[in-house]
């Protein structure tokens, strides 16, 4: 028994359960993961356990730990596909029978409860949701009460979306809670303690409560879900959403299965600590040879620390395999606009127009076309349709605030910023959007205040302490000292652009600190000399290096910088001669002098 | 500015924002209808009856406190409270249980309408009385019919959802016990989560804080809640418990319960104009007295505010307020940011707009003016100066006028306030406020300063701000009270400068800023802006009072309030705003303060109880406590220390806890001084480290107390004989005075500096610092300390020998009229005692011709310095008289003169501790 015949196994029957109660996007993600184990060797132990070096703890203990799991599920998963098979009449109690296991003697006593849900998950289909929970009214299986608080749960929902336009319009922010909370509250609580709730009804347990807002009892039922039937990447995905600190990530009482690296790894992502979800994705990729979505979240990954070349081969040749595919390509998008590739972006939002053009990301997508094209009263259209699709869509609340910035329009701006805020605080992204708006309208001491809070959640990023230490440095504030302290910051935080060491030379130059100035202006030099660079910078450095060390005597160092000073045109060559001549002159008198004392 | 939505238009149905329709308003519509059609059953109400109820619906109508609208079991209580009206509630309840589907809705507002309008042709013999339409009464109903015309029918069926609910939060109050299944399930997750538990404990406080009698025990509670709520819940799941263990309490408790468990998603929540109106008196409130406001439960509300409503951007800066008033530096940072992101550019661009223009809405430059507060509230003066002009820079870039005065005002404010030394590359920049002297040469703070406030006050004046022009008044009064105006430009030795301060200005200042008060008056004598606060607390009286026509004069009210309060139910409500009131009030006690420089203590006295009596309710508490601590300083001076500690404890009664450092600081000042003049050196010490622990350490914030603080250590060190010590802290302080440019503090360290000389025997030293106290306090008509100067003067030329008695003698005499009139008990104890030296040491004097001229002053010295106790002096006093007496051959009063001489020196040897007020009491503070 290979492991990856077991994870097979495994994933089919949790797909099948999956879709069985409605849990679409779950069952789509295990099916998709199940196409994706590597098809083409099968007797793949002898790959894994060459590929996986760091990753055979992680792989191979789950498999051992689980293994009388595995053969439950393998039982069920029998019993399911008779279930599943359609033959109702046949096998009555078949399709609940794996849900009750605990309480046989749940629903055995009659063929019609089979048939009753059958119906309603018919209607659940068809968006039915309040008809099918009253079709399964006195249900008392397991899988029927699920269908049925599930679907109360998604009336609700709908209810409350559109409560929420009557009440604010599309892009409002009322408050509107899901109507049938309490009661699913009351109901599910009621069930866990009598013990008759089985994953799936904890999973629903714990949206409602996350719904309510009472998170760390979500939490809690969250990872018993997941303990319980780890296959459900819903699950998952709120239990990550709710994880918003490595703390409380690393507090969860998790079961080590496979799908807690998947879990991990996209938490990971989500709390920036790319290296770490990087490395976890590559050893789940040695299972999931052809996985997409472990691509694509590799090539997020490697876009966050701004690998841009890496990431967009990755997403070029996902889009190959799955021309299709609207996920995660608005992070390609994102690529691609830092690129400046304006044909591919074209080409990319041409084909998620095509695909299906009322998803977020495809107008996301468009947005970004049209903002690279620097037509950005089109780009917030798209950018508020995309809302409109899904006003929780956080990066296009912040890109949609880019926009109002290049209009000019610092009111919209600073709302959108504020609603990114709001929907995750720890949006970086957005503070620095907000800091930066204020600082466009010439507050930039008001503006220190969002840097500074941007700075705080991101340290590592230099662009953050450069925009600090301009609005330091800028003429009403003139708080050279402080500007400094941010430049070095930014200067030690792997400062691409070279600006903070320029900047940090030129301060200290202006601030008359002679000795530093010079130090930083050599370390720029040797920095654009090293990427073989040129420009009024590079002529600027050698001129202060040279008469700095005129100044201090270094008579030797000082011509060697004149004497690259010729190499260039301009005043600065006057300037080069002249000093060379000055040079000659006190090198000739003094030098003399040591000479004969030296000698 | 973007358009609105384009596809979401047709979605904004509720456009009639200002009014909204809610099931309270329908309840109240209900009763009108009753109150118009009397011919309904039970039609046996007596006239009068009738007219209590017309009154009551007024007040209904136009009462505004709170953000939520009372519930239904409210409303029927105080129907109840009206008197025989129970029927009416029977049916009240009754009829609004028959509105059970929209088209019962739409038929009750068509029924409303034959109340205001009399059919065709009907006649008038039937009882019927037809609301006119344009009253107040008939434009509240035509407002409701027309908020219920325009919602969509969606908007219809909200309504009926919230009337539902409305109704059934009637009845769950009744049904507590139905709800334990409910909790207990809630429990464990109670526990888990903090935020829930935090929550709960918070309601039970503000459910307290109704109460005015709660609100002294808070402290207490404060301590006690928290365990003891978990305990009550972990006891006994029932929630019913804590409902009824306290009668009183379980009234306010319970419709608060209701509102918590209502607000899970449907707040019935009153128009946008009322929860405007409260949030705005709430931070009025907050302004005045914050410690009345519980830093968590009012969080809680205003988050509880915030869930009902997040279009209420003005919570945020409520919360601002509230954080900056309890010292909570980050949270109020993050909370006026976030204010003014929403509110500053508009309001809500991506949601509807939620409120009228006519809507304060924050600005950008009202932003960094706000910064600038904080900051300076905080005790950051470099990064409020920062804020302030980059807040000058906005609003004249912005053209905002009316900023930029209120900015100027702000500045003013803080360099008047915080010791700012060194001013170049602050204001001086090319932003500055153009320093016009032409001169070239750069200004002091002060100058600037005087620029500066010369300057708003005629922006002010421009602009017509009346607010504002007090402010710039009073604070142009504060500057001419403690600065010499030199002029910027003299030409030649002509123009001899005479370099005082004029009194006649600042009481032409403090006169003009205090005459807002009269324009108001005048101006506007009809502007009635009855937010409709007093129907709410006429509304209030009648749910709390049995019978609210009898009862309402001897209700307990909070502490506060003046006694004219009472007449509110009658009277017309006052004209002129609070905040008004409240500068009017501050001319007051800044004339209080100018007089005690002066040195007329009765006229200090006079106008801290003016501000007292007169504004207590318009003012904050502690604002209010530095006019008790004025009053009591007053009694300690002229009464002694007994009287004065029976005063401080009345005080600290009535501002528990409140203004916690001024009280303080006046009990450390007393016990300082009584300590000194008991020779309890030790605790004397110990009330003056406290006093250094006090002040901030940030150099330049605290000046006055730093000031304090030094000025009583070496007063500490001189009462303790060490004069080289004592010399050098002195004039340490005095180079701080000197360098912050405190020049009124500085004639007291001379003055100092020159009793430490004469104590030390070195009167020749002494004599120069005596003069030079002398000529500061000239410039500055200190004419108290002036005299108190004069005295030590003639003190130390008496000590050179007793050939300068009798300049010593003139210099006195001289000083005399002002001591008798004004000066307090020690003040004139010296003098009298000094007088009698001059006269014993004068060659030419002979005590057995006159022995009266010399008595008479050591016997007044002797009484005052007993109610003092101060025993040195005393002791001196009693010795004179004792030689006197020796001398004049009267033996028996010898004795008891020498008798009185011991008790003091053994009082003054083993000072015994306080006898009420024992040095825990110290420790304690």
């Amino acid at each position: 028994m290979t492991s990856k015949e077991s994870y097979r196994a495994e994933l089919r029957s949790a797909a099948r359960q999956l879709s069985d109660r409605g849990l679409y996007s779950a069952a789509k993600w295990a099916s998709e993961l199940l196409v994706d184990i590597d098809p083409d060797v099968p007797p793949s132990s002898s790959a894994s356990s060459s590929r996986a070096t760091p990753s055979t703890s992680s792989s191979a203990r789950p498999l051992s730990h689980l293994h009388p799991d595995v053969a439950i599920y393998r039982r069920r998963l029998r019993s399911a596909a008779v279930g599943a098979s359609g033959d109702v009449s046949a096998t009555p109690p078949a399709g609940v029978s794996y849900i009750s296991t605990p309480i046989p003697d749940d629903d055995g006593f009659d063929g019609g409860s089979n048939d009753r849900y059958l119906l309603a998950k018919s209607y659940f289909d068809c968006r039915e949701y309040r008809r099918a929970a009253h079709t399964l009214r006195g249900q008392t299986g397991k899988k029927a009460v699920f269908l049925r608080c599930y679907a109360l749960y998604l009336a609700g929902e709908k209810r409350k979306e559109e409560e929420m336009i009557e009440l604010d319009g599309s892009l409002g922010k009322s408050d509107v809670v899901n109507s049938e909370l309490i009661s699913l509250e009351r109901e599910l609580s009621s069930l866990r303690r009598a013990g008759s709730i089985d994953s799936f009804g904890l999973y629903l347990y714990g949206i409602v409560l996350k719904d309510k807002g009472c998170e760390s009892v979500a939490i809690n039922m969250l990872v018993e879900s997941v303990n319980g039937f780890p296959w459900n990447w819903s699950a998952w995905s709120e239990l990550q959403s709710l994880c918003t600190t490595t703390d409380t990530l690393n507090n969860l009482n998790l079961k080590n299965h496979w799908m807690k690296d998947f879990f991990l790894a996209s938490a990971y992502q989500e709390l920036k600590i790319h290296e770490e979800a990087l490395k976890r994705y590559e050893c789940l990729l040695g299972v999931f040879r052809s996985s997409n979505y472990i691509q694509s979240q590799i090539a997020t990954a490697l876009y966050n620390l701004r690998e841009l070349d890496d990431a967009e081969v990755i997403f070029e040749d996902l889009l190959r395999n799955d021309p299709y595919r609207v996920e995660s390509m608005d992070i390609y998008s994102n690529l691609l606009y830092a690129k400046e590739s304006f044909s591919a972006l074209s080409f990319l939002a041409h084909r998620v127009f095509l695909t299906d053009k009322y998803r977020p990301e495809s107008c996301c997508i468009i947005a970004n076309y049209y903002s690279l094209k620097g037509q950005h009263e089109k780009s917030v259209e798209y950018f508020r349709r995309a809302l409109k699709l899904n006003r929780k869509y956080l990066s296009a609340w912040t890109l949609m605030g880019h926009e109002y910035v290049e209009m000019k329009n610092t009111p919209a701006a600073i709302d959108a910023y504020r609603r990114a805020i709001e929907i995750n605080p720890r949006d970086y992204r957005a503070w620095y959007g907000l800091g930066q708006t204020y600082e466009v309208m010439s507050m930039p001491f008001y503006a220190l205040y969002y840097f500074r809070k941007s700075s705080y959640l991101q340290p590592s990023d230099s662009r953050l302490w450069i925009a600090m230490a301009q609005c330091y440095e800028s003429a009403p504030l003139q708080m050279l000292e402080e500007a400094i302290k941010c430049y070095t910051r930014a200067a030690s935080c792997n400062d691409r652009e070279g600006i903070a060491l320029y900047q940090l030379a030129k301060l200290h130059s202006v601030l008359g600190h002679s000795e530093q100035a010079a130090f930083f202006y050599k370390k720029d030099l040797d920095r654009m000399e090293a990427e073989d660079r040129q420009g009024p910078n590079m002529v600027e450095a050698i001129l202060y290096l040279a008469r700095y060390y005129k100044a201090e005597g270094r008579f030797e160092e000082s011509e060697y910088y004149c004497t690259r000073l010729l190499d260039y045109t301009g005043p600065e060559r006057e300037t080069a001669k002249s000093l060379l001549r000055g040079l000659k002159i006190a090198q000739t008198i003094p030098s003399m002098d040591i000479e004969h004392f030296g000698s | 500015m973007s358009p609105p939505l384009g596809g979401g238009g047709s979605s904004k149905e509720g456009d009639p924002v200002v009014f909204d329709i809610t099931p309270h308003k329908i309840a109240v519509c209900h009763i009108i209808q009753v109150f118009g059609l009397p011919a309904q059953p039970c039609a046996c109400q007596s006239i009068s009856q009738h007219h209590r109820l017309g009154l009551f619906l007024f007040t209904l109508t136009k009462s505004c406190e709170g953000f939520l609208e009372p519930s239904l079991e409210e409303l029927i209580n105080q129907l109840k409270a009206l008197g025989d009206l129970a029927w009416l509630s029977e049916h009240l309840i009754s009829s609004l249980l028959r509105l059970s589907s929209p088209d019962d809705l739409f038929n009750f507002f068509d029924k409303l309408r034959g109340v205001l309008v009399a059919p065709e042709g009907s006649s008038m013999e039937d009882e019927q009385i037809y609301l006119d339409p344009n009253s107040h009464l008939g434009v509240f109903l035509r407002s409701c019919i027309l908020a219920f015309n325009m919602l969509s029918f969606e908007g219809v069926c909200h309504l009926l959802t919230n009337l539902v609910a409305y109704y059934n939060s009637n009845d769950s109050t009744y049904e507590m016990a139905e709800d334990d299944d409910f909790n207990e399930s809630e429990y464990h997750g109670l526990l888990d989560d903090p935020e829930l538990d935090c929550e709960s404990s918070d309601l039970e406080e503000y459910g307290l804080e109704n109460d005015p009698q709660a609100v002294e025990s808070l402290l207490h509670m404060q301590k006690n809640v928290l365990p003891k709520f978990r305990e009550d819940n972990e006891a006994s799941v029932d929630s019913e418990i804590k409902l009824d263990d306290g009668g009183a309490q379980s009234g306010s408790l319970a419709p608060l319960l209701n509102n918590f468990r209502s607000v899970d998603g449907l707040g019935i929540l009153r128009s946008r104009w009322q929860v405007e109106g409260y949030l705005n008196a709430q931070a009025e409130l907050l302004e005045k007295d914050a410690v009345s406001f519980p830093l968590n439960s009012f969080t809680a509300t205003l988050k509880q505010l915030q869930k009902i409503a997040p279009e209420f951007h003005r919570v945020k800066y409520l919360q601002y307020l509230n954080a900056l008033y309890h010292d909570d530096y980050i949270a109020a940072l993050d909370n006026l940011h976030c204010y003014f992101d929403y509110s500053a550019g508009m309001e809500g661009l991506f949601s509807r707009p939620t409120s009228p223009s006519e809507f304060e809405v924050g600005r950008y430059e009202t932003a960094l003016l706000c910064l600038g507060t904080l900051h300076s509230h905080f005790g950051h003066p470099k990064k409020a100066l920062e804020a302030l002009t980059e807040a000058v820079r906005v609003s004249q870039q912005n053209n905002d006028d009316a900023c930029l005065a209120y900015t100027l005002a702000a500045i003013c404010k803080l360099l008047s306030e915080v010791g700012v030394s060194n001013m170049t590359g602050i204001i001086g920049s090319p932003y500055s406020l153009g320093t016009t002297t032409g001169l070239g040469t750069p200004l002091s703070t002060q100058q600037q300063l005087l620029v500066l406030l010369k300057k708003s006050l005629r922006r002010a004046d421009h602009l017509k701000l009346t607010n504002l022009l007090a402010f710039n008044r009073l604070a142009l009064a504060k500057f001419d009270l403690k600065h010499v105006k030199k002029p910027l430009l003299c030409f030649g030795p002509e123009a001899s400068m005479k370099l005082r301060t004029c009194p006649i200005s600042v009481c032409k200042e403090l006169r003009l800023s205090s005459r807002v008060l009269s324009e108001f008056g005048a101006d506007e004598p009809l502007q009635l802006n009855d937010t409709g606060a007093f129907s709410t607390s006429w509304l209030k009286n009648l749910s709390t009072g049995d019978n609210p026509w009898s009862t309402k004069l001897q209700k307990p009210r909070s502490l506060f309030v003046n006694d004219y309060d009472t007449f509110h139910f009658h009277a017309q409500p006052s004209p002129i705003p609070g905040s008004v009131l409240q500068l009017a009030g501050e001319s007051y006690l800044l004339r209080a303060t100018s007089w005690g420089h002066y040195g007329s203590a009765p006229l200090v006295r006079m106008n801290a109880l003016v501000y007292a009596t007169c504004f207590a309710d318009a003012v904050s508490s502690s604002e209010l406590s530095f006019a008790y601590v004025k009053l009591i300083q007053h009694l300690s001076v002229f009464k002694g220390y007994t009287e004065a500690f029976k005063a401080l404890k009345l005080a600290e009664e009535k501002f528990f806890s409140v203004s916690h450092s001024r009280i303080q600081l006046l009990k450390l000042q007393l016990l300082h001084e009584r300590a000194l003049h008991r020779g309890n050196l030790k605790v004397a010490q110990q009330v003056c480290d406290q006093f250094g622990v006090l002040s901030s350490f940030v150099n330049g914030v605290d000046m006055e107390l730093k000031t304090e603080a030094s000025l009583r250590h070496s007063r500490t060190l001189h009462a303790a004989n060490q004069y080289s010590q004592a010399a050098a802290v002195a004039s340490n302080l005095f180079c701080t005075c000197y360098k912050f440019n405190m020049q009124v503090e500085n004639a007291t360290v001379l003055l100092l500096l020159a009793e430490i000389h004469k104590k030390s025997g070195d009167a020749v030293l002494g004599l120069p610092y005596a003069l030079a106290s002398l000529s500061f306090c000239k410039t500055f008509n200190l004419d108290l300390l002036e005299a108190s100067a004069t005295v030590t003067l003639a003190e130390l030329w008496l000590s050179l020998g007793s050939s300068h008695a009798k300049k010593a003698s003139y210099l006195i005499h001289q000083a005399l009229p002002m001591i008798l009139g004004h000066g307090g008990l020690e003040l004139r104890a010296r003098a009298n005692i000094a007088l009698a030296k001059c006269l014993l040491s004068d060659p030419s004097f002979s005590v057995s011709e006159d022995p009266y001229s010399v008595l008479d002053p050591l016997a007044q010295a002797s009484e005052e310095l007993e109610i003092l106790e101060y025993h040195e002096m005393a002791m001196e006093a009693f010795y004179l008289m004792a030689i006197v007496y020796d001398t004049l051959g009267r033996l028996d009063e010898r004795e008891i003169a020498a008798s009185s001489f011991r008790e003091h020196s053994m009082a003054l040897e083993n000072p015994q501790d306080e006898d009420n007020l024992p040095t825990h009491w110290v420790h304690g503070t």
